[in-house]
């Protein structure tokens, strides 16, 4: 049932790094405002209250709920807290936008995406880079068939360990998310990950390759994965020997394009109709083209204002927001969301296996027949 | 019985210092309280071994209060000196503004003598002070320091707990707020000189006081805020005699050799830019982000003049290190 077109009233949960970003971003939407944050710490809660200027700041949920009644809430929390949260909120009638990792496995999965059925409520996940602008472009171009069917997706993550957030997990070997099933990697691949599965059919495809621990760490710090589908293949490589990158190769039958997120750059290198020593030409003509395309396209979203980094996350919250509003579906259909999250949990059992290491948690790897219906 | 001093970022570039300069006292223990991952190699450095005797070493982490409460214990004084100096707001709130809250709590429960917080000269609003006038203890804290950046943000935030919780709790506190802290190991060329890009220095005006203290006269000011009987409640700004210039600096590392490149933005055009600059900030919603804005220029580089007349009068301090020495020591390396 569509909502009343009033302007929806937002809710943060956990100002901690992130939530700068979705205030940020919020505040770029004119149909909807921030009304409250919360975190279990005042201060924090107080700073980004300061600096967004949203009214009311608690550090307590329930208050929050009772008093500001938001029509989405906002989940910024660690990855440990976003199942019971998001439960507890759809159950109060909240709308739910929740970061990655969605939960920390499967079984969460499940029980939260039966409380949305339950409850009648929306749920989004942060899978924000799916609405960034370049994304959406290698959308429409393999949609437009420009690189025809498409057989094989190459997602690569650079994270050097020595950045901001690594060197703290690093340090610090009690740090929440060395505790998570994935380990650093439940906290990451996330993004790599789903624009994988935004491009291969098969939900569950065979895995091969590992995680592996350099030297002078004492948990895994790389990881590299094939996928084996039917028709289809991909790579995922995390690396933390490369600066950071956000970069994708989807390779068709009748081309491929290379996605930059972080240079917001598309390069398409079409299979050359020409023969021999012309072909040669045909393509770095290609390149020089496509190079003219992507530095003019750049130079005109910068004249009109239009290079964020967060760019998707605001499009993701658009969407999300406009589904709540138009009674529509929501961006990201739950049996996606359930997909990733189980797709992970047999990552992170594969690799386990390979390593001969055991669980943290117990986490179910086969899909869960119940909810798997009601999805 | 001797006092016993404890300190918390003792490993840092002040902290060292201010246990060197704590262990010129005779019948003081200082004892630091040190994270895991801590080096403590330049805390030693140049300490003579029959000194050494005098520093507690004590590892763990500041929000464990068991932990603090034990070491905080039969403290005379707390010189409270950790705190984030990077990262996004929420960074710096974590690791400097919670902690604080938790370690007055500790102070008070096991009564602790004095507390010291280490504050900074940055959490001044300039609005209230004319040009070239005087800024002094009596002038306001900046009333929107969430329109600052993060480090100074926190520090505010920072100050206005530990004199919320001091006064409910009755825990004797004062307050140091030192200028720019300098000296070898730390460039003199900082933000209040102007701002990198690139290779290149952009020199903000140029002509005005700098608020700097020499590392080593910034730590003999602390020690004295901490040991100087009957001074609870009292807030004091830490910055040297002779207060240098940008240009000042700039020449004098070119004078020695070092090739730094300039760009200068006279003081006239600082106005005029920074309200351009944050103007498309607002229209392009952040593509490039507010780092100048006018309330931030003006906090940075208002050509002020710094008192530190209360320092020298109540604390009988005296910056023994000359700007022009301190400098030269600094540029050296
Ligand atoms: N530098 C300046 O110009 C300036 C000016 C005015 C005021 N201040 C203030 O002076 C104080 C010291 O500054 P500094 O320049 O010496 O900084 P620094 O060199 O970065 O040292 C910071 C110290 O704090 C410790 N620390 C940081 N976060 C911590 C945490 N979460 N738990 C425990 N310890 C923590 C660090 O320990 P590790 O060794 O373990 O990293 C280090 O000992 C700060 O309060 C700063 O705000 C500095
Ligand atoms: N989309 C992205 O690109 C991106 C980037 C970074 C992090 N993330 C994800 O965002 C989430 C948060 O990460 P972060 O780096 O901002 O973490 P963080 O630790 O900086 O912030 C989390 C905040 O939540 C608060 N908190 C914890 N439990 C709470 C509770 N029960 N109630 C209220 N507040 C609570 C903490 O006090 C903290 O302030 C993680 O799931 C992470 O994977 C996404």
């Amino acid at each position: 049932m569509p909502e009343p077109t009033h302007k929806l009233k937002i809710a943060l949960l956990g100002c901690g790094q992130i939530a700068d970003a979705h205030l940020s971003q919020i505040a770029r939407i004119d149909s909807v405002e921030v009304v409250a944050v919360c975190d279990v710490h005042e201060d924090l809660a107080y700073q980004a209250a300061a600096r967004f200027n949203v009214p009311k700041t608690y550090t307590n949920l329930d208050r929050m709920i009772s008093e500001v009644r938001p029509d989405v809430v906002h989940i910024t929390t660690p990855a440990h807290t976003h199942a019971d949260l998001s439960i507890k909120l759809l159950n109060a009638g909240c709308h739910v936008y929740v970061e990655k990792p969605f939960t920390l496995d499967a079984t969460e999965s499940a029980s939260v995406l039966a409380a949305v059925e339950f409850s009648n409520r929306s749920i989004c996940v942060g899978h924000d880079q799916l609405f960034d602008p370049m994304w959406l472009r290698c959308r429409d171009w393999i949609q437009r068939g420009l690189i025809g069917k498409v057989g094989h997706i190459e997602s690569i993550l650079g994270y050097p360990i020595a950045g901001n957030f690594g060197a703290l997990v690093a340090a610090n070997p009690n740090h929440s998310v060395r505790k998570l099933p994935g380990g650093l990697f439940q906290n990451t691949i996330s993004h790599p990950l789903y624009r994988i599965t935004d491009l291969m059919d098969e939900d569950q495809p065979k895995i091969i390759g590992g995680w592996h621990t350099q030297p002078e760490y004492d948990f895994p710090t790389e990881m590299q994965l094939s996928f084996q589908g039917r028709t289809q293949s991909a790579s995922l490589t995390f690396s933390t020997h490369i600066p950071p990158q956000r970069i994708t190769r989807v390779y068709g039958s009748k081309g491929s394009l290379e996605i930059d997120i972080d240079a917001q750059t598309i390069r398409l290198n079409k299979i050359a109709k020409l023969p021999g020593a012309f072909a040669k030409l045909e393509v770095s003509w290609q390149h020089l083209r496509n190079a003219s395309w992507n530095f003019a396209n750049n130079c005109w979203r910068f004249a009109k204002a239009d290079i964020h980094y967060f760019a998707g996350m605001k499009g993701l919250f658009e969407t999300f927001y406009g589904s709540i509003q138009n009674g529509t579906d929501p961006p990201i259909p739950p049996h996606q969301i359930h997909r990733v999250t189980q797709l992970m949990d047999r990552i992170f059992d594969h690799c386990r296996e390979q390593d001969g290491t055991s669980r943290i948690n117990n986490v179910s790897t086969t899909p869960n027949q119940e909810v798997s219906k009601c999805l | 019985m001797p006092v016993i001093a404890t300190v918390t970022g003792a490993t840092g570039f002040l902290g060292r210092r201010l246990v060197h300069s704590l262990l010129e006292e005779n019948d003081l223990i200082v004892r630091c309280l040190l994270r895991e991952s801590s080096d403590t190699d330049a805390l030693y450095e140049n300490v003579p071994v029959i000194a050494r005797e005098r520093i507690e070493i004590h590892r763990g982490e500041l929000n464990d209060k068991k932990f603090v409460e034990e070491h905080f214990a039969n403290s005379d004084v707390v010189y409270h000196l950790a705190a984030a100096l990077g990262g996004s707001a929420s960074t710096m709130f974590l690791n400097t503004v919670i902690p604080t809250r938790q370690l007055l709590e500790t102070a008070a429960r096991v009564n602790v003598g004095r507390f010291v917080l280490i504050s900074s000269m940055g959490v001044y609003g300039t609005q209230t002070v004319k040009r070239w006038g005087t800024l002094d203890e009596s002038t306001p804290v900046d009333p929107m320091p969430e329109k600052r950046d993060p480090y100074t943000f926190s520090k505010v935030r920072q100050e206005t707990v530990a004199q919320e919780l001091s006064e409910s709790l009755g825990l004797p506190l004062v307050i140091v707020r030192p200028g720019v802290i300098y000296g070898p190991g730390r460039s003199a060329v900082t933000s209040r000189v102007g701002l990198p890009l690139g290779p290149m220095v952009i020199r903000m005006g140029g002509g005005q006081q700098l608020p700097y203290t020499f590392v080593e006269n910034c730590a003999e000011g602390i020690k004295l805020a901490g040991l100087t009987p009957d001074m609870s409640g009292e807030i004091f700004n830490l910055v040297d005699d002779d207060l240098p210039t940008g240009k000042r600096i700039l020449r004098l590392m070119k004078q020695q050799g070092q090739r730094i490149r300039t760009l200068w933005i006279p003081r006239g055009a600082i106005g005029p830019l920074s309200r351009i600059y944050e103007w498309y900030s607002n229209w392009s919603e952040g593509q490039l982000p507010p780092v100048l804005t006018r309330h931030k220029c003006e906090a940075m580089w208002k050509p002020l003049r710094y008192s530190n007349a209360k320092a020298k009068h109540k604390l009988n301090w005296k910056p023994k290190i000359s700007t022009e020495d301190g400098l030269q020591q600094t540029i050296a390396g």
